[in-house]
């Protein structure tokens, strides 16, 4: 007679929740140093195109330029914190202090494990994104009410490169590997995806490269709610954006799971 | 500490609540676990010895679900009702984990991590905390509840994750290696732990290279080697029927050839090895006699113990997975 109790274990809904608490309850542990920098990063880079770049450039796409680029910020914050939290955290969560193998213990399935880390990947966007909009919008850069979308596509940022990088993750077999994924596939987002200058500028052979970029959809969605200009292009941004989520978590729950489960 | 919240009676102390039939398990070209079969009876104690590589820990990390059996294997695992190919989370709800290395969250507090892991249970914030408290006095941890888990010796690290597998007040205690390199306070204080948890209840399952521990708390035990069972029995028993009782242990490496002739060619067993030469016997007497005739007092006479057992069944020769 199997014990009668043994299959109530939490729901699905609170296993989740349980890993994803589980990474609030550590961010949450160093709160000075893991709080305070995402709401210092704007302040410095408010300094350094406020008082010097932006006198040299006057308007872009009809927006001031540090409107123009505080608005791609807004994006941007999220994607760094998802990127670092789900490729060097993930990593040496699984390789160096193995708090994966002591969860996996508990009644939560590898399956479960991946998609907490991706969803709290998700809501560090939130939260980046929110410092940053606190921040811009204290120092009248950018105006309320529109700018509130922020956390929001915050979310979407972080859950697209929370999934992306834990997919990375799980081809990476030293930590240094991850220096290939900054500088060749995140520093290029930053630059080339519509933050710092509109991708309409890029030469023809670029273009649809800035197109299939994930950062290129987050940026227009938020720059689309923020301005109030609405158009079919949007529909594509959110399909993309909802296919990448699935698609890429979908891997990335397959493969990582071979590194969980032997 | 509360009993495990059921009574236990004389019949289902006989009852398996662990089965496994023919279980293999492949990593690449090297076969881990080759068609291993055993079964353990409810509070009982059933280890796993064997050397590194011998697949004691792939076998363990199978029955919940943290390794996969082979997919053409055709075994089958019963683990008090469940499968653990379809029901991993009933088996882990039922079982507590001590895997080999002790991987609390560093970056959390004593009372943070277990509190992390009743949450992972579901436990309500009332009864979590009274069980920890329950939970830390029972492994003697009580002092430490707030200290960070760099600050703990190894020792103290073991007993916490000791406790966090007890937190569901689990039917089944896995441990993988509980107490190596752990000195011996502390491997006595875990094994009377353990005595009183099987008292109570609890079935465990536990991978020992210590033999002594094996002797002290396991009622079966299964010797491994390469993937496969060796031998299989109660540890008493198995020494009774493989090991001649005392032994002869010549420390400086003194040829033999000389000492064990005539008659003690039949009554002794030789096993040499590059500084030590074991000569096994039944009777005391014939290695006493040996004895007598050594040029140094540089031996050692003793029973045989599970050691001896082991290292017949497994060889002295390291394998290239040590």
């Amino acid at each position: 007679m199997p014990p009668s109790n043994a299959r109530l274990y939490p729901p699905l809904w609170r296993r989740l929740y349980s890993v994803w608490f589980r990474h609030v309850r550590v961010y949450t542990r160093h709160l000075i140093s893991n709080g305070f920098p995402p709401f210092l990063e704007p302040l410095i880079f408010l300094g350094g195109i406020g008082l010097g770049l932006g006198d040299y450039i006057g308007r872009m796409d009809n927006m001031a330029y540090i409107e123009y680029l505080a608005t791609g910020l807004l994006c941007t914050a999220a994607m760094w914190t998802a990127a670092f939290e789900c490729s060097y955290g993930t990593f040496i969560r699984l390789e160096f202090e193995k708090v994966y193998d002591g969860m996996l213990a508990a009644p939560i399935t590898a399956e479960n494990l991946i998609v907490g880390e991706i969803l709290w990947a998700g809501t560090k966007g939130v939260f980046f994104s929110f410092a940053v909009l606190c921040v811009l919008s204290l120092f009248r850069i950018i105006h309320l009410p529109h700018a509130l979308i922020a956390p929001f596509v915050g979310f979407l940022t972080g859950t697209m490169f929370g999934a992306l990088s834990l997919l990375i993750t799980s081809y990476v077999k030293t930590i240094n590997h991850f220096n290939f994924y900054m500088t060749g596939l995140l520093s290029p987002m930053f630059f080339f995806c519509g933050v710092v200058f509109p991708i309409s500028k890029l030469p023809p052979q670029v273009y649809p490269i800035a197109q299939i970029l994930p950062l290129t959809h987050s940026v227009r969605i938020l720059r689309a709610v923020y301005l109030v200009q609405f158009d079919a292009l949007l529909l594509w941004d959110v399909s993309y954006i909802v296919l990448f989520i699935t698609l890429i978590s979908f891997f990335a729950v397959k493969r990582l799971k071979k590194r969980l489960i032997n | 500490m509360k009993p495990a919240p059921y009574v236990l009676s004389t019949t289902d102390m006989a009852e398996s609540v662990i089965k496994v039939e023919k279980i293999s398990k492949s990593f690449g070209p090297i076969r881990a676990v080759q068609d291993l079969s055993f079964s353990v009876s409810e509070a009982s104690c059933f280890g796993f010895l064997g050397p590194n590589g011998a697949g004691k820990t792939t076998m363990m990390k199978m029955i919940y679900g943290k390794a996969t059996c082979d997919r053409d294997c055709r075994g089958t695992m019963d683990i008090f009702g469940f499968d653990p190919r379809t029901d991993e989370l009933a088996i882990k709800n039922l079982s507590g984990v001590v895997p080999q290395e002790d991987n609390l969250d560093e970056e959390l507090n004593v009372i943070q991590n277990l509190m992390i892991f009743a949450r992972f249970y579901n436990l309500p914030g009332a009864v979590a905390k009274q069980r920890i408290a329950e939970l830390l006095d029972f492994l003697e941890l009580s002092e430490k509840t707030r200290s960070k888990i760099r600050e703990l010796s190894g020792g103290m690290k073991r007993r916490l994750v000791i406790a966090r597998a007890l937190l569901n007040e689990p039917r089944l205690l896995i441990l993988d290696e509980p107490t190596t390199g752990l000195d011996p306070q502390v491997r006595h204080l875990i094994w009377d732990k353990l005595r009183h948890l099987k008292r109570q209840g609890t079935t465990i399952l536990l991978t020992t290279h210590y033999m002594e521990e094996a002797f002290q708390i396991c009622d079966e035990l299964i010797i491994m080697d390469k993937g496969l069972a060796i031998l299989q029995g109660n540890p008493r028993q198995l020494q009774r029927d493989n090991i001649e009782p005392y032994v002869l242990e010549i420390l400086d490496g003194q040829p033999i050839d000389e000492l064990v002739r005539g008659d003690l060619l039949d009554s002794v067993r030789a096993d040499i090895s590059h500084e030590v030469s074991r000569l096994y016997a039944d009777e005391i007497d014939d290695l006493q006699q040996i004895a007598a005739a050594l040029h140094s007092d540089n031996y050692l006479i003793r029973q045989s113990n599970l050691e001896d057992v082991f290292l017949k069944a497994t060889g002295r020769s390291l394998n290239a997975a040590q």
